[in-house]
């Protein structure tokens, strides 16, 4: 049993050292120059072989392979690790300027065929005449100098510092790389000093490119192959526009040079004497156009410059009052991140709002500051119902296109109900003390009602709804029932004055025919007949006459009437003569002589009154 | 028909219970189901003039069920569409000023005249058809009293049926702009309560426009105009605009 462990044991580790991934890399350097012999290796970190370079087309090939291996062990707090490296090296040489691309080579570790990165070289030009001629002349003043050391051979062209900024003309807030760059040729730079003076930067914002170790590079710059170091590198974003000057930085550099003119024995010429020389350097001034952003800024912008993109996200969208609800903004994107405002939002009322949480990402390039901004939005409902967050917008300004876009999160709708239990009554309450002029009402409301008609039926009692037909009805048919009605009682009355008029009219007919009457009872002596007929044809004809009802008829009455007709007195007296003498020979015995006076009398009134208007 | 009306008995019945228990909640979802069951009571389309005046009692009770849940907006509405149906219920009115006393906004309102407010108490006492009603019997009334002033030839009593007669006759014209008033009030609905807790009026239908003024709920609004799903609201002596969404018709 413990063997067959130990065999695992063992079979284990020895896999873990089989699965080691296999490394195989190409090296070559960045920079080389026409002429000038140079090295491509390939290295692999286990044992391999059937290493298939590429055909080297665009260079010359010198020599190699040369196989070279190394393998190192080491153990670490008990930790054995070891490392293995054969590399291939080959001797090339370029023939021509440009930038060529060596394709990959292959190699077989353990059967399996793995393919090494390419390698991209740029090829300078060799050093022009003039140039290298001015080398000869500075070599031969050194000659001729040569007691005078070699400051000379230290000159502004072999050794300098150049400002290079990516644009000389931007807009505000755009950002622009600058670097110094340390030139040298044919001189040693040992070291650099502390002693630098950087500018102010008076105008922008810095934002400083972490450099890590300083290494040179070959580049051709007028001519000449030079070794390149950048000393310092920083992202500019100009906070007003004009022209703005950069002034010169000051670098200083510990250059070693070689004492030749001190040359005395073999042994001084074996040991190369050098002194240190100190060499102060100044990267020259720039000035940088900066033009204003253009007019018309959108009214949500926020000084934003670069590309941006904006992403909104909300923690929850159906909640309960007093739950705190966050709505998170990115923005992602390249510019003057740092200066980007935070958006504000437009939280609805009734919402207690807290300061937003910036975090803040960034990376800073070459290429400017990208990153994105996270920005963290917390607010508390603190009432129920439906809430609309209005969309954020962003504006910024691109600078490519030289334009304002604006960029814009969606809406989102919040549907809050209300707190419940405790945190309802405490609202209320809280309600209740913020409400002025409160009257206070009672402790509590009433209770419900159980007591309905049963059963539920919408059976109304008689009524009439407003507007209705039967509204309509209800006045229509008493007007038009009144107004029959109106007119049949008119008609009647009107009648009913015909029947007066009529009997006005044959007043003093009927009259005539009862005194003929009369007369003839009084030549017959039938004394009461002849007052009966008498008294009837007065009343009769005054009652026509007048149109009295016989029911109203009196003596008074009649004398009321007459006066207010207008019959004067005299005749009034009269009348009220003959009823009474009537009246009173009805009762007591009266002579033949009197009977006669009444008649004549009554005769008379009457044609009196037919002479009176009535 | 009767049996639907037997039915909601029971449930009404059944959501008495409910509230006596202390679920207001379901007391509340059971009066809506009874008015939903019920014809012409759809909050979308009330109408008031269709239904018995006995269904005061269920908005009554639904109102007290949303009051005592804290839905102040609610209830508020309940108790309104209850006197609406019977302004003569005392309870409703009292809760109703109970319920107002509780909402945020003191709206005052100084533009309107005492007596077009006492005008308003006098058309709200009573319903709709009482007043016509009232104005169709003073209207018969003034009627038969011409006839008395026409055709009496006794003089005090013609003179009494015209005075009686005039008075009836104003009184039934009075009635019926009051019945018509309240017609115009319940068909247009323009009054609403503000059912979300805290609003912004806006000076235009749109919500990028110019915020007026900040209203919450159970506030009572008149609305004058709508546009879309906005309209324009009169709340004292403030115009502005918001979403319909935010606000229900009595």
């Amino acid at each position: 049993m413990k063997k067959i462990l130990l065999i695992l044991l063992i079979c284990s580790t020895a896999l873990t050292a089989f699965a080691q991934d296999v490394e195989f890399k190409a090296s070559a350097p960045a920079q080389v120059i026409v002429g000038n012999p140079f090295q491509l290796s390939y290295s692999v970190n286990q044992r391999a072989k059937d290493l298939r370079a590429p055909e080297f087309t665009d260079f010359d090939y010198l020599a190699g392979p040369y196989t070279s291996q190394s393998s190192s062990t080491s153990f670490v707090n008990g930790k054995r690790t070891s490392s293995f490296t054969i590399t291939y090296t080959y001797t090339l040489m370029a023939n021509k300027e440009g930038t060529y691309t060596i394709p990959p080579a292959t190699i077989k570790v353990d059967g399996t065929q793995h393919t090494s990165n390419g390698v991209r070289i740029t090829v300078l030009p060799p050093d022009q005449p003039s140039s290298a001629s001015a080398n000869k002349t500075s070599t031969t003043s050194q000659q001729r100098t040569s007691s005078n050391t070699s400051t000379n051979n230290v000159s502004e062209e072999n050794i300098f510092m150049r400002t290079i900024v990516s644009k000389t003309k931007v807009c505000e807030q755009e950002a622009i790389l600058l670097t110094y760059k340390l030139y040298f040729a044919g001189v040693d730079v040992a070291q650099l000093t502390n002693n630098t003076r950087l500018p102010e930067f008076k105008g922008f914002l810095k934002q400083d490119i972490e450099l890590g170790d300083i290494q040179t590079e070959l580049e051709h710059y007028n001519g000449r192959n030079y070794q390149v170091a950048v000393l310092y590198r920083t992202l500019l974003f100009p906070q007003r526009s004009g022209d703005i000057v950069i002034d010169a930085a000051q670098f200083e550099a510990l250059l070693r040079v070689q004492n030749r003119a001190q040359v005395r024995s073999i042994f001084d010429d074996f040991f190369n004497s050098y002194t240190t020389v100190t060499k102060p350097l100044t990267a020259p001034s720039v000035t940088i156009h900066v033009s204003s952003l253009p007019v018309g800024k959108p009214k949500d912008f926020y000084g934003g410059v670069g590309q941006f993109s904006i992403n909104s996200n909300i923690s929850s969208t159906d909640l309960q009052a007093n739950e705190a609800v966050t709505l998170t903004l990115t923005i992602q994107g390249s510019g003057n991140m740092k200066l980007l405002k935070t958006p504000a939002i437009d939280w609805p009322e009734g919402f207690e709002v807290y300061d937003p949480k910036v975090t803040n990402n960034f990376k800073t390039t070459t290429l400017g500051v990208s990153g994105t901004k996270t920005i963290e939005y917390l607010a508390i409902p603190r009432a129920g119902g439906i809430y609309t967050i209005p969309a954020v917008s962003f504006a910024y300004f691109d600078p490519q296109t030289d334009a304002y876009k604006t960029l814009s999160t969606p809406e989102y709708t919040l549907r809050i109900t209300r707190p419940t239990g405790e945190d309802a009554n405490a609202t209320v309450v809280n309600n209740f003390v913020q409400k002025e002029d409160i009257q206070q009402l009672g402790t509590d409301i009433r209770y419900i009602h159980s007591d309905i008609q049963y059963p539920i039926a919408n059976i109304r009692s008689f009524s009439i709804a407003f507007g209705s037909f039967t509204f309509w009805l209800c006045y229509l048919i008493p007007t038009l029932l009144a107004a029959l009605l109106f007119v049949i009682f008119r008609k009647q009355i009107k009648e009913n004055a015909d029947i007066t008029r009529v009997r006005y009219k044959k007043a003093n007919k009927v009259a005539k025919r009862r005194l003929k009457v009369a007369e003839q009872l009084l030549k017959a002596d039938n004394k009461t007949a002849f007052i009966e007929e008498i008294e009837r044809a007065a009343w009769t004809y005054l009652s026509d006459r007048l149109s009295i009802p016989t029911a109203q008829l009196n003596k008074e009455n009649i004398a009321q009437i007459l006066a207010t007709k207008g019959v004067s007195n005299s005749i009034i007296h009269e009348v009220l003569h003959v009823l009474s003498t009537a009246e009173f020979a009805r009762y007591a015995p009266t002579s033949d002589h009197a009977m006669q006076d009444i008649y004549n009398d009554t005769t008379k009134i009457i044609n009196q009154l037919e002479n009176e208007k009535l | 028909m009767k049996i639907l009306f037997i039915l909601l008995t029971t449930l009404f019945a059944e959501a008495n219970i409910q509230y006596a228990e202390g679920n207001y909640a379901e007391a509340a979802a059971t009066y809506e189901q009874i008015l939903e069951d019920i014809p012409s009571t759809g909050a979308a389309n009330l109408q008031y003039s269709d239904l018995s005046t006995d269904y005061a009692v269920i908005y009554y009770n639904l109102g007290n069920a949303y009051f005592k849940q804290g839905e102040l907006a609610q209830s508020i509405l309940a108790y309104e569409r209850a006197l609406r149906l019977k302004p003569s219920m005392k309870d409703a009115k009292h809760n109703l000023l109970f319920a107002q006393a509780q909402i945020i906004d003191n709206i005052e309102d100084t533009q309107s005249f005492f007596l077009s407010n006492w005008l308003k108490a006098v058309r709200n006492a009573l319903s709709q058809r009482t007043w016509t009603a009232l104005s169709i019997s003073l209207f018969i009334l003034a009627l038969v009293g011409f006839f008395f002033f026409a055709f009496s030839r006794t003089i005090w009593l013609r003179k009494t049926a015209f005075y009686l007669s005039l008075v009836a006759l104003i009184i039934s014209i009075g009635a019926c702009a009051n019945a018509g008033s309240l017609y115009k009030r319940d068909t247009q609905r323009a009054e609403a309560i503000i059912t979300q807790g805290v609003v912004n009026a806006k000076a235009s239908p749109d919500r990028s426009g110019t915020e007026l003024f900040t209203i919450h709920e159970g506030t009572k609004v008149k609305i004058t105009e709508t546009i879309g799903d906005w309209c324009c609201i009169h709340v004292g002596n403030n115009i502005g605009w918001m979403q319909l969404a935010h606000l229900e018709r009595i």
